[in-house]
């Protein structure tokens, strides 16, 4: 039952969110309603028992990414995005040619077949959600992994966290005259 | 498996001949209602000492303040101005909440609660004792900092939300402050978890005893350092002073709450109060041996649940006392101090603390700093034949 409530109610945080983000002309309450879909993931991982990665979703995109996307909105003066006509929108009704609506077309098509006929039966098929939320430990198991059989990918992604600090250090350092 | 108060609960006879009852009467298997019921009476109850709590910090900053710089303070509503806390909160709920016309009116009105709902939510994992731990979580300390991150973007949003030029800036400092001082806070948080070999709260503390000699903070030198920088990256964390920043009056009018009023600003006053005490707790409970209580007295009953209460909240309240003090002790920070202090002095401090915890463990087998000399003491003394 639990296991179900929460499922629902993440769902709908995540769906509700993700069309309040394409929906609203405010940039800064598409970033809101960005966090209310990713806190609706977050949920998504917890009923499939993954603890870590849900704690690591909020970690990472609530206090991490909105935090530094509303910081960049504001200060590249977004707040008064609704005014402007940056993207062009409103200029021409008719967005796109001939060649890009046949794109759009196709690639909707497609999406849409991918979507009912090889994705939705997999679905219904799946495993029903965990209803007495019993989960194993799964820290311990993440922490092996990451020493063991991902070690690789584990030192690359560091090094490469590490080259983005130093980058971000170099740029954001006074130039000497 | 999780641990939870319900199934701590679950172990006692009473519950399940309740269970059995409600079962009989209803008709159908009440266990999830049960667990429901029992989920909800102990947040109920959690939420509401804790706004008691903070209600009644704010009279002990106001006392304290007062003692500090000879005052009276409050001493005119109830005994010895007791119930000051219970006017001013009648005050907030009768005051009118005025909204800003040019301000965002959503953002404005969202920004308190993300607040409130970021420290509230980490209260889910605070160890009040073996028992009363609402969720033991294998995560524990993880979620504990990734839910309480949305109290700095509510914190932001509502400098933004204002359209006011005091909020905004206090609202940048807040966020910039928040992010900063989450780094050393976790990496001398992240100590504790190698020695004691688990996330959750429950294996942290488990891992100290009731004695000083026990608790993390006197395990070795690296941790006994890490406790002080966790501390003041708590404070700063917090906003409080010598880090209130984003409130600075002299500068700011009110920071970034300048423009609320009302039940919205008693949101913000309440979530500042509430994440002080949070993080005292965890403090507490990561270095300063938590609930443990001495020789296990009280045993495993009820008796030696209200005896952890009893040890979880005399330190924690004993460390709210320093935050108290801390503030009508030392001036503020200017925001380049602060910005030095948290990643030229705090963020290095905290990784070196850490790397040599790390060989302390490797080097002594994870003894305690006490153990070694204890037991060098002995073989000095010619024991051990």
């Amino acid at each position: 039952m639990f296991g179900n409530i929460l499922f629902l109610v993440s769902a709908l945080f995540s769906v509700l969110g993700a069309v309040g983000v394409v929906a609203t002309k405010n940039i800064m309450h598409a970033c809101v309603y960005l966090l209310m879909s990713l806190i609706g993931v977050a949920g998504l991982y917890l009923t499939l028992g993954a603890d870590f990665v849900a704690a690591t979703q909020l970690v990472v995109y609530v206090g991490g990414v909105v935090i530094l996307m509303v910081f960049a909105v504001m200060l590249t003066g977004g707040a008064d995005s609704q005014k402007s006509n940056r993207f062009g929108i409103k200029k021409t009704p008719m967005m796109g040619s001939i060649g890009t609506y046949i794109a759009g077309g196709i690639s909707a098509i497609l999406a849409s077949y991918i979507v009912i006929f090889r994705l939705l039966p997999k679905v219904f098929e799946a495993q029903p959600v965990n209803s007495t939320m019993a989960f194993d430990k799964t820290v311990e198991k993440i922490g092996m992994l990451l020493v063991s059989d991902h070690v690789l990918a584990f030192e690359i992604s560091s090094v490469l966290l590490l080259g983005a600090l130093v980058g971000a250090a170099v740029i954001a350092r006074p130039k000497r005259n | 498996m999780n641990e939870t108060i319900v199934t701590y609960f679950a172990k006692f006879e009473w519950y399940k001949s309740l269970v059995k009852a409600l079962t009989e009467m209803l008709g159908f298997n009440a266990e999830p209602l049960m667990v429901f019921l029992f989920f909800f009476l102990a947040a109920f109850i959690v939420v509401n000492v804790m706004a008691v709590t903070a209600g009644l910090a704010t009279y002990a900053e106001r006392k304290i303040s007062a003692d500090l710089q000879l005052r009276m303070g409050p001493n005119r509503v109830g005994p010895y101005g007791l119930i000051q806390f219970l006017a001013d909160g009648v005050k907030f709920i009768m005051k009118e909440g005025i909204i800003p016309k040019s301000a965002d009116k959503f953002l404005f009105t969202l920004a308190p609660i993300l607040c409130l709902a970021g420290v509230l939510g980490s209260l889910t994992v605070v160890p009040y004792s073996s028992g009363f731990i609402l969720s033991d979580l294998d995560i524990g300390l993880f979620f504990l900092i990734g839910i309480s991150s949305l109290v700095g973007l509510g914190i932001f949003l509502g400098g933004y939300a204002s359209n006011s030029k005091w909020a905004m800036l206090g609202g940048m400092r807040a966020a910039a402050q928040i992010i900063s001082y989450e780094i050393p806070v976790v990496i001398s948080g992240l100590s504790c978890v190698l020695l004691a070999g688990g996330l959750s709260f429950t294996t942290l503390i488990e891992a100290q005893t009731g004695f000083p000699q026990g608790w993390f903070v006197f395990h070795n030198p690296f941790t006994f350092i890490g406790f002080f920088v966790f501390f003041i990256g708590g404070l700063a964390e917090t906003n409080r002073a010598p880090f209130d920043l984003p409130e600075a009056e002299s500068e700011l009018v009110s920071g970034y709450h300048t423009e609320y009023s009302g039940m919205r600003f008693a949101f913000f006053a309440l979530a500042e109060y509430i994440e002080v005490f949070v993080v005292s707790g965890v403090a507490v409970a990561l270095f300063l041996g938590g609930y443990n209580v001495p020789f296990g007295l009280g045993g495993d009953g009820i008796l030696g649940q209200f005896l952890q209460l009893g040890a979880f909240f005399s330190k924690t309240l004993a460390l709210y006392y320093v935050v108290i003090w801390f503030r009508w002790t030392l001036p503020r920070l200017r925001v380049d101090h602060l910005m030095t202090l948290c990643w030229k002095y705090l963020t290095p401090i905290a990784i070196f603390n850490l790397i040599g915890t790390g060989f302390w463990l490797y080097g002594f087998e994870g003894k305690s700093l006490f153990e070694l000399l204890f037991k060098s003491g002995a073989a000095a003394a010619g024991g051990g034949h």
